[in-house]
């Protein structure tokens, strides 16, 4: 019903009690809500929890028509995102009675992750260079910095960067992305 | 940034690099830029898809480089960190110009060779696997070094070491001018023992 509309022009619906409005936000933001919990808390369950404590709050603050300028609805979604971190990571305690009241019922299913080919990966990541497999697989390994990985080469982060940015540019070409 | 298409879906008239997307799940971004990108990814479908492409290549990379099968040079606190990280690691480090005898268990995660050298004067550095004869069998071209390492870290495949038959290899560390002439750093013979029980993966000739 309201596929059409962009995200700034549900928030005054929602304001104005519309239903329909507040179940097609849901389906917008989970993913996206999704995608900051896992860059931030590197963690599909604390992703999950993530998306239903924010869309909890967002729905609530839009209810309320607390929202005074709906173009600015990704930056308050982002706020959100931010301080529902902070609290994840300061108390769990609230996090089990949110959930304990509201259970999954804000959160469908996620969408299945993309799944690369392991071996043609392998077989891409041997192609690279030394210093570029080197470079790929400390950084990956366990997130190195580019900081750690410069001292080990004895060249800048700045270097290491590019070397990164161009291995990954190689093995995306290898396996075929369009990216 | 956006614009909405009939089935609600956007389409990205400033799509965010793929370089960008990665440093961004890498948490390389300086504040401001991580915050431009997160405000766009939440009102952007096609860039939240590319996103999970560039997580599934960054999970792809990180369980192959956890999987011990790579023949990558690697740093010395990488070797540690992944003793500490609860991976068995075995290490041989024969002494230049010697060599040691070697195997490999099946709880074995990783495998590392230590090849002692004096870099100082190297400007490049290939390391060279060769067979008991001295033919070579493959080149690892320009590897990274550092003048003041004192040698080189090379993880060897655990998954070759383990299917491999009982062997010896040479590994040589030689410097390259920029005329290409060769100088030999060090030589280090490895006599390989096939201790997994089970036919070997292949016969060497």
């Amino acid at each position: 019903m309201h596929v059409g509309l962009g995200d700034a022009d549900l928030a005054p619906r929602i304001a104005g009690g519309d239903r329909d409005a507040e179940a097609e936000l849901c389906r917008r933001m989970e993913p996206r809500i999704r995608l900051y919990g896992l860059r931030h808390l590197r963690s599909a369950s604390g992703a999950d929890d993530l998306v239903q404590q924010v869309l909890m709050k967002v729905l609530e603050a839009l209810r309320s028509a607390r929202l005074r300028e709906p173009d600015k609805l990704a930056q308050f979604v982002l706020g959100t995102c931010r301080m529902t971190v902070l609290d994840l990571r300061r108390s769990s305690r609230r996090q089990e009675e949110l959930l304990a009241t509201f259970g999954g019922d804000l959160v469908p299913d996620p969408a299945p992750a993309p799944r690369l080919d392991d071996r043609q990966l392998a077989r891409c990541v041997q192609t690279l260079k030394e210093r570029e497999r080197s470079v790929v697989v400390m950084t990956f390994y366990d997130e190195h910095t580019a900081g750690e990985t410069a001292r080990f080469l004895g060249i800048s982060e700045a270097n290491v960067r590019v070397i990164r940015h161009r291995a990954l540019q190689q093995l995306r070409s290898c396996m075929g992305a369009s990216a | 940034m956006t614009t909405q298409r009939r089935d609600g879906n956007v389409e990205c008239s400033s799509p965010i690099e793929a370089d960008v997307l990665m440093d961004y799940w890498l948490a390389a971004l300086s504040a401001a830029a991580e915050e431009a990108v997160e405000v766009h990814l939440l009102a952007c479908d096609e860039c939240g898809d590319r996103l999970r492409e560039a997580i599934a290549l960054a999970e792809g990379l990180r369980e192959l480089a956890r999987s011990g099968s790579l023949q990558v040079v690697v740093s010395d606190q990488f070797v540690e960190h992944a003793a500490e990280t609860g991976l068995r690691v075995r290490e041989y480090a024969p002494p230049r110009g010697d060599s040691v005898m070697c195997t490999v268990a099946p709880d074995d995660d990783l495998l590392v060779a230590r090849l002692a050298a004096d870099l100082s004067s190297a400007s490049r550095v290939d390391l060279s696997w060769c067979d008991p004869r001295g033919v070579e069998q493959s080149r690892m071209a320009d590897i990274p070094i550092r003048a003041d390492a004192g040698g080189v870290i090379c993880q060897q495949s655990i998954t070759w070491a383990k299917a491999s038959p009982t062997a010896s290899m040479v590994a040589r560390l030689v410097a390259v001018d920029e005329q290409g002439d060769e100088s030999l750093l060090g030589e280090y013979t490895f006599h390989h023992t096939r201790t997994i029980p089970g036919p070997p993966g292949w016969e060497l000739p």
